[in-house]
């Protein structure tokens, strides 16, 4: 038996308790708190959007509130003005934001780092009031009220356990793709340019377009996520995209590790529940929690609760490994050893 | 023509301001290759605090003084505590730690003094002069002389102080520094703390305009980093000068383009820097930076 096999079997449990959480979802919870979860998942499509981006491709963005607004606007305008069926507005969503990502990363290639930083950092700041001043297409502070999609007659449930598992189809084509782009070469290729990319470079690695690449794709996420948020939340105005959802995301993305797909979906939980339950003790206590949050993660755990739950399996999958190869009596000594060097040994002592 | 002077004038005044913000950008840049994204919340955090100090009754110039030592303070503490730690971690760790003093110090102000704006004193009278129709007034005249005084000290201290000199040889050589007697952490310190009283400045220098409220800074940090980015992000004098230039760009722009008007005026520096980022990434007074492989 190799050594992996009990940490695999820790991580396919861990997924799937995961996922049947998610499913248990509209049986456990009043249609609110579904409409809140269905508004975290869109969330959380964003967030992994920036995982991508910004744990396994080393680019950052200030700016992913800006590629979710342009994803609602774009799927709101849509429908209200064209009639289009709702599913139907999600690609040019998708489309709309990647399109303003290709934008953004152009100029910022030059400089990597803080430019981009600075880039978009401007940019959230710049688009709420963008929004309000481009009254003609987007109705400013009014915003748009757009008619949630009706319940299709095979359905069983309200319309928000609808929405809900829209969302959750969304997400389920999001993990299978970021899952894709992250396995074998796609994903070696995102994690070389992260980790040197003068050595990715020399071995013949095209940094710009693999990093244009990462930023279109990751503002497409974002904008996939924007889409559904029109559609669950029924109405999209300059108020819902402030700078501070940028920050949200940011944030999300940072508290549930940016290097895990799952770690998108704790994040998105963090950002929608907590200002929600903040709120009476302060309007303000969520900033400071949020500051307290991503100040201490980035000093002491860079890879987010995602990461943390990952670090735990693996001195689980340690602890079994080292009963079965050593027995029992052996159990005492080293156990917490988080690196897998003793395991080599003790498997070619036997 | 005469619109147009005046816009300049008006557009120097305020390109004052964001120079001083951008000046405590790259004095920190500079010594530690860090922008810091919060400088301008810190700067509206200590400006309640002389604020505050002013309800409470302290004359206004011993409140900016006191409030002033208090943003030194600040800017030691934070460096201390929170940058000091991860100073060798990658660039995005840092950038999320000011995010995060961002986030933190516009919440702070919010929950102390609530999202109202507070009038602000004026720092320089009310007099106004006009020249050939160009009226000049005081709060004008007086921002300005304030940038020139700055610069002028930072330039004496950094060229005829000892503590100026150690500084610079500490953000030119961190390794080598400590060979020759340098205190390189105590430099960094009183680089931080310096670039908090600039900060500092520059939002008391805003606030009687814009009114003292948590998230006064915001669009100013946007214009600072444009000035610091048009200017070159080792050069405190660009830094001056772009400061200007983006003031000028923005007052022009916002009464000449039609579109643009007062509500999108921060897509000004937002413009300019990103043409910057294409066209001369290191900036009109920068210098490339060559890195060894």
């Amino acid at each position: 038996m190799t050594r992996r096999e009990p940490l695999r079997m820790l991580r396919a449990a861990g997924a799937l308790a995961l996922v049947l959480a998610l499913l248990a979802v509209p049986l456990l919870f009043a249609d609110f708190r579904v409409y809140q979860l269905s508004v975290a998942l869109t969330y959380a499509i964003a967030i992994l959007g920036l995982n991508l981006l910004m744990g396994f491709n080393g680019q950052i963005s200030v700016a992913h509130g800006v590629f979710f607004a342009l994803g609602a606007y774009t799927s709101a305008i849509l429908m209200t003005r064209l009639g289009i069926g709702y599913l139907a507005t999600l690609p040019a969503a998708v489309a709309a934001a990647a399109l303003l990502g290709l934008a953004v990363g152009i100029p910022a290639l030059r400089w990597q780092g803080l430019p981009l930083a600075f880039i978009t950092f401007g940019l959230a700041v710049l688009v709420p009031p963008l929004a309000l001043k481009l009254e003609p297409i987007t109705k400013g502070a009014t915003g748009i009220a757009l008619t949630k999609p009706t319940v299709p007659a095979w359905f069983p449930g309200s319309q928000d356990t609808f929405l809900y598992w829209l969302c959750l189809l969304g997400c389920a084509l999001c993990v299978l793709i970021a899952r894709r782009l992250l396995r074998g070469n796609t994903g070696r290729t995102l994690r070389a340019v992260r980790d040197n990319d003068l050595i990715a470079e020399s071995l013949g690695v095209n940094l710009a377009a693999v990093r244009l690449a990462a930023f279109t794709i990751s503002a497409g996420f974002a904008g996939f996520g924007g889409g559904l948020f029109a559609i669950v939340n029924g109405f999209v105005s300059p108020e819902s995209f402030q700078m501070t959802k940028s920050f949200d995301f940011l944030v999300g993305a940072i508290v549930g590790g940016i290097t895990s797909i799952s770690g998108a979906f704790i994040g998105a939980l963090f950002v929608v529940f907590l200002p929600d339950w903040s709120a009476d003790i302060n309007l303000a206590a969520a900033g400071i929690i949020y500051a307290a949050v991503l100040v201490v993660m980035m000093l002491l755990a860079r890879d987010g609760i995602a990461g943390r739950l990952d670090a735990l399996a693996r001195w689980a999958a340690a602890r079994l490994t080292a009963r079965e190869s050593n027995g029992p009596a052996a159990g005492g000594e080293r156990l917490d050893a988080p690196s897998g060097d003793r395991h080599y040994q003790t498997q070619n002592q036997r | 023509m005469q619109l147009f002077l005046q816009q300049v004038v008006e557009g120097l005044a305020s390109g004052a301001i964001y120079a001083a913000l951008a000046l405590a950008l790259v004095l920190i840049y500079r010594a530690t290759r860090i922008v810091n994204f919060a400088q301008g919340e810190m700067g509206t955090f200590t400006a309640f605090l002389a604020w505050q100090l002013g309800q409470w009754g302290a004359p206004f110039w011993l409140s900016l003084i006191v409030a002033g030592g208090l943003s030194f303070v600040v800017g030691v503490l934070v460096f201390r505590i929170l940058i000091r730690p991860v100073i060798t971690a990658s660039e995005n760790t840092i950038v999320n730690i000011c995010i995060g003093l961002f986030i933190g110090f516009e919440a702070l102000c919010l929950w102390i003094w609530g999202a109202d704006s507070h009038p602000f004193p004026r720092l320089f009278s009310d007099q106004i002069w006009t020249l050939e129709g160009v009226r000049f007034s005081a709060t004008n005249v007086g921002t300005l002389a304030t940038l020139c005084v700055l610069a002028a000290g930072l330039m004496a201290m950094f060229r005829f102080t000892r503590i100026g000199l150690a500084m610079r040889a500490s953000a030119a050589e961190r390794e080598k520094s400590p060979l020759v007697g340098i205190h390189v952490e105590t430099m960094l310190m009183l680089g931080w703390g310096l670039a908090a009283v600039f900060g500092f400045i520059a939002a008391v220098l805003v606030a009687p305009s814009l009114f003292l409220s948590p998230p006064m800074m915001v669009a100013v940090v946007i214009y600072a980093l444009a000035a610091a980015t048009l200017g070159g992000w080792d050069s405190p004098a660009g830094a001056i000068v772009g400061g200007l230039i983006i003031g000028v760009a923005e007052s022009l722009g916002a009464t000449y383009l039609r579109f643009i008007g007062s509500e999108l005026k921060v897509g000004i520096p937002f413009a300019l820097m990103a043409i910057v980022l294409l066209v001369r990434p290191q900036g009109l007074f920068g210098r490339t930076r060559v890195v060894r492989v």
